[in-house]
């Protein structure tokens, strides 16, 4: 006789469409998903914990190792909390080189999520061409901080030097091009029957249940919801600044494309309007040589390419903070997966997990 | 709300209910034929790979490689006072410096200084506090091909960080 009965498999830790390690248990339905849960910690390397042994100028090589394609966000995350600890005020001309960079980040982080998502759907072409425009951050980036994916970038209390001569008109010539570069990955793939018949409607994620489950960024915005913390909660003088924040209607997987492309045009405005507004001055405000702030607790949150970046210390006394804790949102993000996932197709899950745009470094911690 | 938001279901073209013309176009494969053309476009351009190691990129003035130690660049001394500085911020505490006093009783000199490039990250930070003019002695150099048979051959002595190490052939 024939029977039919659920089927659990595994996709990862080695999957490559995970970005990572990520391990899923998939309980099926012949093809259809009934049951999805996520298993992490593969690449937990208690940050959090190291943190507490060390004193603050050494914690922020290694917040870049959280998000390690966005360690710019970190740094500045960072930074920004241990300044609001000590009441320290960044200069001006830092907070706008800072948006400069976290911009650009955001761009580089984009464009890495968008070559991978469309690998994943198969388009292999825009992933070289992304790549391609990625590199030209990246070495803006080494021109300015000497590394090109782990920056320690910032200093508590503004940056390490100023920028090098001549880096303005590089990022200057970088916006210029970039718009005609991203329309040629919006013709490859915003109208291409494969990848929206792909993306289009798969994985749903419904407003209410996206705050409910604390999702953030373009996840959420692409749900339609207008949360973004450079709006609702400016930091590094985000105020001074007009752009849009992107929204989707259907919160799918295509939306959530939409809204990633749009941001990397938004960003790029951002870019211009503090080239075009740059203060002159110091970038680095008078600290002590051995930080040490006063007892207390602070939260800070910056708005990564991921979504809600937070930071919280625990300050007692001395040169090292009591407890650190991150609010990582690749983490926080990929709660919303099972919601995501259930009743779609095997295959939508490649398409799901990419959308969802999670660094298991960030994850794990 | 923004312009998307206004219009998302617009942008997203498939979900309006399609017309004539959508009809037209998806029989003749505009859209394929639209990616193509910027396949095209991309063939034209400039060449853009890097043939490492045959050839290598040209790197930024700050690039921070492995930390070296240097003389001052007129009287050619050494440049450090074994302050040990830099070993207290170092985060992976890789820096390793024996220090002595200096015979004339003034200050201290430097009886051995390591580097443990195993367990180094790049990061920077042990050139920050180096208070030393008009250089700071320790500075990031502009190496990056650390390959190394053995693994003491990654503990650079006072000898290698001053001098650079010498050129790796990579034969056993
Ligand atoms: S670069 Fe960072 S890890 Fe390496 S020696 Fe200097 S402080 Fe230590
Ligand atoms: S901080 Fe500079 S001077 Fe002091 S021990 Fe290190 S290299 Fe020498």
């Amino acid at each position: 006789m024939f029977r039919t009965e659920e089927m659990d498999i595994n996709m990862g830790p080695q999957h490559p469409s995970t970005h990572g390690v990520l391990r899923l248990k998939l309980t099926l339905e012949g093809e259809v998903i009934s049951d999805i849960r996520p298993v992490i910690g593969y690449l937990h390397r208690g940050v959090e914990k190291l943190c507490e042994h060390r004193t603050y100028p050494m914690i922020e090589p290694l917040t870049d190792r959280l998000d390690y394609v966005a360690a710019i966000s970190e740094n500045l995350g960072y930074c920004g909390a241990v300044e609001k600890l000590m009441g320290v005020q960044v200069p001006p001309r830092a907070q706008y080189i800072r948006v400069i960079l976290a911009e650009l980040q955001r761009v580089a982080s984009h464009l890495l999520w968008l070559g991978t998502h469309a690998l994943d759907l198969g388009a292999m072409t825009v992933f070289f061409y992304t790549f391609r425009e990625r590199e030209l951050i990246l070495d803006l980036f080494e021109a300015f901080c000497g590394a090109r994916l782990t920056y320690n970038s910032m200093r508590i209390g503004g940056l390490y030097e100023d920028v090098p001569a001549g880096w303005f008109d590089r990022v200057r010539h970088f916006i210029d091009i970039f718009p005609s570069r991203e329309k040629e990955y919006e013709d490859l793939l915003t109208v291409n029957r494969i990848f929206k018949g792909r993306t289009v409607g798969v994985g749903i994620l419904k407003p209410e249940d996206g705050i409910a489950l604390g999702v953030s960024g373009p996840t959420l915005r692409a749900s339609g919801v207008n949360y973004d913390v450079r709006v609702a909660q400016p930091y590094s003088s985000y105020e001074q600044f007009q752009f849009d924040v992107p929204l989707g209607a259907n919160g799918d997987t295509y939306d959530r494309y939409l809204v990633r492309m749009e941001e990397m045009r938004q960003s790029c405005r951002i870019i211009r309007q503090a080239l075009e507004r740059m203060p002159q001055g110091e970038v680095r405000a008078k600290v002590p040589k051995y930080i040490k702030p006063p007892a207390g607790e602070v939260y800070h949150v910056v708005e990564s390419p991921r979504g809600e970046q937070g930071f919280y210390i625990v300050q007692v006394a001395g040169e090292m903070p009591y407890r650190m804790r991150f609010r990582a949102p690749s983490f926080v993000n990929l709660q919303a997966l099972p919601t995501m996932c259930k009743g779609q197709m095997i295959a939508d899950v490649v398409a799901v997990i990419g959308s969802i745009d999670i660094v298991l470094g960030d994850c794990d911690r | 709300m923004t312009e998307m938001a206004k219009d998302g279901g617009a942008r997203s073209g498939g979900r309006r209910a399609p017309d004539l013309r959508d009809l037209a176009r998806q029989f003749l494969l505009l859209e394929l034929w639209v990616g193509l053309w910027v396949t095209l476009k991309n063939q034209f351009r400039p060449h853009i790979t890097v043939e490492y190691p045959k050839e290598t990129v040209e790197l930024s003035p700050r690039f921070r490689g492995v930390p070296r130690l240097r003389f001052h660049p007129e009287t050619s001394e050494e440049l450090c006072i074994a302050c040990h500085l830099c070993e207290t911020v170092c985060p992976d505490d890789c820096i390793h410096i024996v220090s002595e006093k200096k015979p004339d009783g003034k200050g201290k000199r430097l009886v051995s200084f390591e580097i443990n490039y195993e367990r180094c990250c790049f990061c920077g930070l042990c050139v920050d506090p180096c208070p030393t003019k008009p250089l700071t002695a320790i500075y990031m150099s502009h190496d990056y091909e650390l390959a190394d048979y053995q693994r003491t051959g990654f503990v650079a002595p006072l000898k290698h960080l001053l001098d650079g190490s010498d050129p790796t052939e990579y034969k056993e």
